[in-house]
C-alpha cells in the first residue's frame, strides 16, 4: 500500500537525522508532521507530546501515535520499527566494534577521558527535568522521599515510581 | 585481556527490558538510571566503565534510553541481545502508545494520566540523581575528574551545549590526558 510506504520512508528519513535523542524531536517532528506533511494538526501534535510523555517510554513513541492517526494499527507498528531502525543498526554496529577496540589505548584514553564527563551529564539531565517539574513543596517532599527509599533501601525503583503514580492518581495531583 | 561476561539467557534479558519499558516514565535519563540499578547493581552484568561508555554512545544518534538497552543487549549476548534488549524495551510503550492513539483519535481527549504524572516526576528525579551519585563516586572521584564532571554539567543543564560535544571534548581530554602520562613514564 502507498500510504503505508510513504509512512514508511518518512519515518526512516527521521530516524537518519534524529541526532542527540529526546527533545530534538520535538521540533524535527513537528516540522515535518504538521508544517509539511499536514499529517497532524498542531492540537493533535502537541496532545500526541503530552501522550508519549505520559506514558513509559521514550518520547519517540510519538511516531506511533502520528502513524497510528495516519495508517491504523500497521500504521503505527510501521511507523515505530523505522523510526528506532537506523539507531538500532548504528548503536548494534557500535556495540560491536566496541569490544574490538576497547584494546587500542588510544580509544581506551578517550573512553576513560568520557566517564567523567557522563556522570556530569546524569545531573544535569536530573537538573533539567527538575527546572520544568518541580514546582510546589510536594514536588521536593516527593523528591526527598524518594532519594531516601532509593538510596538507601533496597526497594525496586519500578514499585517506588509506580507507587508514587498512584499516589498521583488517588489524591488527583493537578 | 577479554573481561568474563555474565552467561544470561535471552528470555532473561527480553524479560528484564520489558519490565524496564514498562516502567520507563520520564523519558531518557530516567530510563538509563533504571537500566543502572537492574543491570549494573542488583543483576552485576556489566560493569561501570562498560555501561557508561554505553549511555556515551547512545547519545549519537536515537533515543539513547533505547541505544543503551541495546548496548546492554549486545554486550550479553551479541547482536541477538541488542535486538531481543530493544524490541522487549519498546514493546509495553508500543501498546500503551497504540491504545491510547486508538482512544484519542476516536474521543479526542488525552487520557486523565496527569495527576499519575505529576505523583512519579519528583521520584524519577530522585532515581536520576541516586545513578548519578553512585558513578560519581567511582568514576569522578580526584580532583581533575570531578572537575570535569563539574564542567561538564555547567555545559549541559546551564548552557544547553550538546550532549554530543561535551562527550567528544572529555574524550579529548582523556587523550591529552593519556598523551602526558606515556611522555612521563
Amino acid at each position: 500500500m502507498a500510504g503505508i510506504l510513504k509512512l514508511a520512508l518518512v519515518f526512516l528519513k527521521i530516524g537518519v537525522v534524529f541526532f542527540g535523542g529526546g527533545y530534538v524531536l520535538i521540533p524535527l517532528l513537528h516540522r515535518i508532521m504538521v508544517d509539511q506533511l499536514h499529517w497532524l494538526t498542531l492540537k493533535e501534535f502537541l496532545d500526541g507530546v503530552a501522550l508519549s510523555q505520559l506514558t513509559p517510554g521514550p518520547l519517540a513513541m510519538l511516531a506511533t501515535f502520528a502513524g497510528y492517526k495516519m495508517a491504523g494499527f500497521p500504521g503505527a507498528l510501521v511507523a515505530t520499527l523505522c523510526i528506532f531502525f537506523p539507531g538500532t543498526l548504528l548503536m548494534l554496529f557500535i556495540s560491536s566494534r566496541y569490544q574490538r577496540f576497547r584494546r587500542v589505548d588510544a580509544v581506551n584514553h578517550f573512553l576513560d577521558g568520557i566517564l567523567p564527563a557522563v556522570v556530569g551529564l546524569v545531573f544535569a539531565a536530573a537538573f533539567t527535568l527538575g527546572r520544568t517539574s518541580l514546582a510546589s513543596a510536594r514536588d521536593f517532599l516527593l523528591l526527598g522521599v524518594g532519594f531516601l527509599v532509593l538510596q538507601f533501601t533496597a526497594i525496586a525503583p519500578m514499585a517506588v515510581i509506580l507507587g508514587a503514580a498512584v499516589v498521583g492518581l488517588l489524591l488527583q495531583f493537578s | 585481556m577479554e573481561k568474563d561476561i555474565k552467561r544470561v539467557s535471552l528470555p532473561e534479558i527480553a524479560a528484564t527490558f520489558f519490565l524496564i519499558g514498562a516502567t520507563g516514565f520520564g523519558g531518557g535519563m530516567a530510563i538509563v538510571a533504571l537500566i543502572e540499578r537492574r543491570c549494573v547493581q542488583e543483576k552485576k552484568w556489566l560493569g561501570y566503565d562498560e555501561f557508561m561508555h554505553g549511555l556515551a554512545f547512545g547519545q549519537i544518534l536515537g533515543p539513547f534510553s533505547l541505544n543503551t538497552s541495546i548496548f546492554v543487549g549486545y554486550y550479553l549476548r551479541g547482536t541477538l541481545g541488542g535486538i531481543m534488549a530493544a524490541a522487549a524495551f519498546i514493546a509495553p510503550s508500543f501498546l500503551l502508545v497504540s491504545a491510547l492513539s486508538l482512544l484519542y483519535f476516536r474521543f479526542h481527549e488525552v487520557a486523565e494520566l496527569k495527576s499519575a504524572l505529576l505523583g512519579s516526576n519528583p521520584i524519577v528525579i530522585a532515581l536520576i540523581v541516586v545513578a548519578g551519585i553512585g558513578m560519581a563516586r567511582r568514576k569522578a572521584a580526584g580532583l581533575e575528574s570531578a572537575t570535569v564532571a563539574a564542567i561538564a554539567f555547567a555545559a549541559s543543564a546551564l548552557f544547553g551545549v550538546s550532549a554530543l560535544t561535551v562527550l567528544v571534548l572529555a574524550g579529548c581530554w582523556g587523550l591529552w590526558k593519556g598523551w602526558r602520562k606515556g611522555r612521563l613514564s
